[in-house]
C-alpha cells in the first residue's frame, strides 16, 4: 500500500508536519510519498525520517524546485 | 563608491549563496529547539558567533578599526526582539532568510520582504519615529558585558570558545543516523558546491568568517560595522522614494548581494522556482513581515544584527535580543503549529463514533 502526500507550494515546516500527520495513517511497512518544494525540506524531510527510524526507499529531485521522497514506516 | 558597490555585493553573494547551500535558516532552528527539542542549528549560530567573536576582536586589537558598544536601550531591545521573533515565525524566514528566499523564487518572501522594508522605514525615518525614539530613550550606560564585569573582552571570548569548542565535541560525538540523500548527478566541485548537504556546523563556520569579513570590508567605506540587515533594507526604501543618496551605504549592496547569491545558488543547483504561496500563506508573509521590520527597528537589529553580530561583540544588547527572539519564535510557534493540531484532535474525538 502506497499513501501519495501532495504538498507543493507549501512552505516549511508544512511540508514536514503534514509528513508526520500522514504517516500516522499507514500500516507498519505500508509506504508514505511525499512531494514538495520547500527547499529546506531536502534536509528536514529525510533527517526526519531517518532520526524516527523509517526507511526511505525513494528520494529523487523532480524537475526545477521539485522533489518526491517515499518513506517506509517502521 | 565602485570599492562600496563590489566588496559589498561580493561580500552579499557569499553570505547568500552559503545560506542557501547550507539551508541556513535562524526561525528554523529557534522553532525546531521548542517544536522537536533539537537544538543543532542553536549551536550552528553559536559557532557562527564565536568565529566571529574571535576574528574580530583580533582585528579590532591589532587597530584595524575601534568598535564602541555605546549604551542599552534595554525596553526597546526586550519588545522589539519579541516581536520580531513572533513576525519570523508568521513571515516563515527571518530578514537574512527572506532574502535568500526571495532569490529562490518565493513569491511569499517577496512579500514578507515588502513588508518587512515598509515598516522598518516607517519606524526610522516615518510616522512611527516619535515611538522608536520615546521607547529607545530608556537607556542603560553599558552595553559591554565586558565593562559591566570589569573584565578583559578576552576573557569573555575565551570563556565563549572554550563553551562553543564543548558543545561542538559533544554534539558531534553522538552516534549519527545516516541521512539519506539524493543521488549524486555531478562530481567534483560542481559536486561540493551544488549538490551536496552541507553539515550545519560546517555551514556555520563559512557564515562566521563571512561575518567576520564584512568588517573591514565596510568599515573602508566609512560605515563602522559588520553585517546588518534591517537599516540596509529601510535605506533601499527611503532611497527609492526620496532619491537622497546619502541612504547608500555599503549595506544596501550587502543584502542585495544576499539576493544575488541565493539566486546565482539556486539557479545552478536546480532549486529555483517561481512559486506562488496560497492565500493564507500570502496573508501570514505580510502580517509577518510588518511585524520584523517593526521588531528589528525597534530593537536594533534583527537575527543577524543583534543575534550574531552583536553577541559576537558581547554586547548585553546582542545576547539579550537573541533571548527573546528566540522567546518570541517559540510562543508564535506554538499559536501557529502546536495548538490547531490540538484543536483538531479534540474535534475529531468529540464526534461520536
Amino acid at each position: 500500500m502506497k499513501k501519495t502526500l501532495e504538498v507543493m507550494g507549501m512552505v516549511c515546516p508544512f511540508p514536514l508536519v503534514e509528513a508526520k500527520e500522514a504517516i500516522k495513517d499507514i500500516q507498519s511497512g505500508d509506504e508514505l510519498e511525499v512531494q514538495f518544494d520547500c527547499t529546506q525540506g531536502t534536509e528536514s524531510i529525510p533527517r526526519w525520517a531517518a532520526e524516527a527510524g523509517h526507511e526511505v526507499t525513494a528520494y529523487e529531485q523532480l524537475g526545477e524546485a521539485a522533489w518526491t521522497i517515499t518513506i517506509k514506516k517502521k | 563608491m565602485i570599492q562600496m558597490i563590489l566588496t559589498g555585493l561580493l561580500c552579499g553573494a557569499l553570505l547568500g549563496f552559503v545560506m542557501q547551500r547550507g539551508r541556513f535558516c535562524l526561525t528554523g532552528g529557534f522553532r525546531d529547539m521548542f517544536l522537536t527539542k533539537d537544538n543543532r542549528m542553536f549551536y550552528a549560530l553559536l559557532i557562527a558567533i564565536a568565529i566571529q567573536s574571535i576574528g574580530v576582536y583580533t582585528l579590532i586589537h591589532v587597530g584595524v578599526f575601534e568598535f564602541n558598544a555605546g549604551t542599552l536601550p534595554i525596553i526597546a531591545v526586550i519588545i522589539g526582539s519579541f516581536i520580531f521573533g513572533i513576525g519570523i515565525i508568521f513571515a516563515g524566514g527571518c530578514a537574512t532568510g527572506t532574502w535568500y528566499r526571495a532569490g529562490e523564487g518565493l513569491i511569499g518572501s517577496w512579500i514578507a520582504l515588502a513588508g518587512y522594508m515598509l515598516m522598518a522605514a516607517v519606524m526610522k525615518s516615518g510616522v512611527l519615529l516619535p515611538l522608536d525614539t520615546a521607547v529607545k530613550e530608556v537607556q542603560l550606560e553599558n552595553n559591554s558585558i565586558a565593562a559591566t564585569l570589569g573584565v578583559n573582552i578576552w576573557i569573555l571570548v575565551g570563556i565563549f570558545g572554550l563553551a562553543v569548542g564543548f558543545i561542538v565535541y559533544r554534539t558531534l560525538r553522538k552516534p549519527k543516523v545516516k541521512i539519506p540523500g539524493l543521488k549524486p548527478k555531478r562530481t567534483g566541485l560542481a559536486h561540493i558546491l551544488f549538490e551536496k548537504r552541507w553539515h550545519p556546523f560546517v555551514t556555520a563556520i563559512l557564515v562566521g568568517l563571512i561575518a567576520i569579513l564584512a568588517w573591514p570590508l565596510s568599515v573602508a567605506t566609512g560605515r563602522i560595522s559588520g553585517l546588518g540587515i534591517t537599516t540596509p533594507s529601510a535605506n533601499i526604501l527611503q532611497y527609492l522614494v526620496t532619491g537622497e543618496l546619502s541612504f547608500i551605504n555599503w549595506g544596501v549592496f550587502l543584502v542585495l548581494g544576499i539576493f544575488l547569491g541565493s539566486l546565482f545558488a539556486a539557479k545552478m543547483s536546480g532549486e529555483f522556482r517561481f512559486r506562488l504561496p496560497d492565500l493564507r500563506t500570502t496573508i501570514h508573509s505580510f502580517s509577518g513581515g510588518l511585524m520584523m521590520g517593526f521588531g528589528a527597528a525597534l530593537a536594533g537589529g534583527c537575527s543577524i544584527g543583534n543575534g550574531l553580530v552583536m553577541t559576537a561583540m558581547m554586547t548585553w544588547q546582542g545576547w539579550i535580543s537573541l533571548a527573546f527572539m528566540i522567546l518570541g519564535t517559540w510562543t508564535a510557534s506554538y499559536f501557529v503549529y502546536v495548538r490547531p493540531r490540538k484543536k483538531a484532535k479534540q474535534t475529531t474525538h468529540a464526534v461520536p463514533a
